[in-house]
């Protein structure tokens, strides 16, 4: 159960997010919300990128907002980027280990942690390449096993759908909804695709000019007329 | 990638055996002496590389901590009666730690700011080596007298100019062992990731300001070693080769040599020292280095990112590609 309680982050005279209070007990939740409205910012606050001026998030009685981001990771929480952030010239591998690196996870399990992350996202093929040789697809798939390794306990989601093709967007479906009963980590989704979010989110938040202005089923939420003006200014 | 690390070492193996045999047989006295001061500088510039190349990161202070390594390797030589080896490994351990101190407040800082601090810093130790001078083999802390006849310790294996110059390239090549290490562990992963963006790296759970200062500290190790084995080559040091500028002048050969791989930093040894040793033996000013220094970071920033040595493993690269 991941609560956020009264979270605010304020840049300046803006405020990205005012007072978002939420309670997510569903495997995979939705976040959407049109542009500006605060999507990468609630992110950003569960991995401590930018400074929460009040609030919690608070994780089977630890709040997140107490540790320094790297240890946050430490702890359990794993994200993947809006731009994805693959190094040319690191394998696929060593994207994998530098996560491992930091939880101290024994050499012994290490060969065995990784095998178990490339096969779920089914790139196991491509190990040993280098970043600079992925296409899209693979890169967006390093970025997920990445988020997959040393046991995680939340999983954020950046638009992860970004850029791929149908047949891919089936796979990535998949591989989203398989991850709480696989590596048992609940996943919070951000993005556009709505039909993505109606396929594999139970629950769906809105934002809107960093106010939470719907929370439910996401049918239900997706059928709202508050949420379809938001979302489609209409 | 695992191959050709593998290569990599195997080359520079063999390099390394061909020039801790050969060279000192074949270099005359002179050369002998400017190909020792030319590798103890590439052994420095590997360290301004590492920060470079592994964090983008501009360090514009390493001659003064080739200057502080130093400092501490003949205070220690006239204090204590400690083996070389061990004073050079102590002196590079200290400025290691002095250079992790120095960098922990410019760690917020990237691009032109931090060099900016980092030559703020070697214009502060330029003064205080201008002020305090070299331990000579005199009395006190500071360890100068007017007139000192007392000479600089060298290992009892390594007492001639050439038995130097080969303990001299030995400590190059563990020293590139070390970076090669470095760079293949978890170290050289934390900074890649860091290098991506520092998001990125904490979002991978890497403590980036650990892994900063340790990439400092390496650095700084390294030009503590120099320091110490260039102490031992000339005997004593002096305050007037350890200025701002200097620094200014490794860190553009280490990018002229080619920051990311080693064969980089031996063409920014041979470079800062070899050439204008040439120049002058061929009756021309030294300084003509310098205008052929100004022209070579031109190129190297404008078509040549990985500098002479990335070049040439390119070409090799290249050749391969076309069988």
């Amino acid at each position: 159960m991941i609560e956020i309680q009264d979270i605010t982050v304020k840049f300046g005279g803006v405020v990205a997010l005012d007072q978002v209070t939420l309670k997510i007990a569903d495997d995979v939740v939705g976040l959407i919300g049109p542009n500006g409205a605060g999507k990468t910012t609630l992110t950003n606050a569960f991995s401590g990128f930018v400074n929460v001026a009040n609030g919690s998030i608070t994780v089977n009685g630890t709040n997140l907002i107490d540790l320094a981001p790297h240890l946050r990771t430490r702890w359990g929480l794993a994200r993947s980027f809006q731009k994805v952030q693959i190094v040319p010239d690191l394998s696929v591998e060593d994207h994998l280990k530098a996560v491992l690196d930091g939880k101290g996870i024994p050499a012994s399990q290490r060969k065995g942690a990784v095998s178990k992350a490339l096969e779920y996202v089914g790139i196991s093929d491509i190990r040993f390449r280098k970043g600079s040789t992925l296409n899209p697809y693979q890169r967006r798939m390093t970025e997920i096993a990445k988020c997959l390794i040393g046991a995680p306990r939340i999983v954020l989601l950046d638009e992860p759908g970004g850029g791929l093709s149908e047949s891919e967007m089936q796979h990535l479906r998949e591989v989203i909804t398989g991850i709480h009963p696989e590596f048992g980590a609940q996943v919070l989704l951000v993005d556009h695709d709505v039909d993505l979010i109606r396929d594999v989110c139970a629950s769906t938040a809105v934002l809107d000019f960093g106010k939470l202005i719907a929370f439910g089923q996401t049918d239900e939420v997706l059928a709202d007329e508050v949420v379809k003006t938001a979302y489609l200014g209409r | 990638m695992q191959l050709l690390t593998h290569k990599s070492t195997l080359v520079g193996l063999v390099a390394l055996l061909l020039a801790v045999i050969l060279l000192p047989m074949f270099a005359g006295a002179l050369w002998v002496k400017v190909l020792t001061s030319a590798a103890i500088f590439a052994l420095a510039a590997s360290g301004v590389s590492l920060v470079y190349a592994q964090l983008g990161l501009i360090n514009l202070a390493q001659i003064a901590l080739i200057g502080i390594g130093g400092w501490i390797a003949l205070r220690l030589n006239y204090g204590t009666a400690l083996p070389v080896t061990l004073i050079v490994l102590g002196s590079g351990i200290l400025t290691g730690l002095i250079g992790a101190l120095f960098a922990l407040p410019a760690l917020r800082m990237r691009g032109l700011y931090l060099a900016l601090v980092t030559l703020m810093v070697a214009a502060l130790f330029q003064i205080m080596f201008n002020a305090f001078q070299f331990p000579n083999g005199g009395e006190g802390f500071w360890g100068v007298a007017q007139k000192s006849a007392a000479s600089i310790r060298r290992p009892a294996f390594a007492e001639t100019d050439e038995a130097y110059f080969r303990y001299v390239l030995i400590a190059l090549g563990l020293s590139f062992a070390l970076i090669g290490l470095h760079k293949a562990g978890r170290p050289g992963r934390a900074w890649a990731m860091t290098r991506q963006s520092e998001a990125n790296a904490m979002a991978a759970g890497i403590n980036v300001t650990f892994y900063k200062l340790w990439a400092f500290a390496l650095s700084g190790l390294l030009a503590g070693i120099a320091g110490a084995l260039l102490a031992g080559a000339l005997g004593q040091l002096d305050a007037r080769s350890f200025l701002a500028g200097e620094g200014i002048l490794l860190f553009a050969l280490a990018v002229v040599g080619g920051a990311f791989s080693w064969l980089g930093a031996v063409f920014a040894g041979l470079l800062y020292k070899l050439l204008p040793a040439l120049f002058n033996d061929w009756g021309l000013s030294a300084d003509i280095a310098l205008i052929i220094f100004g022209g070579a970071l031109m190129h190297a920033i404008m078509t040549a990112p990985h500098g002479i040595a990335g070049q040439i493993l390119g070409a090799f690269n290249k050749e391969k590609s076309d069988d």
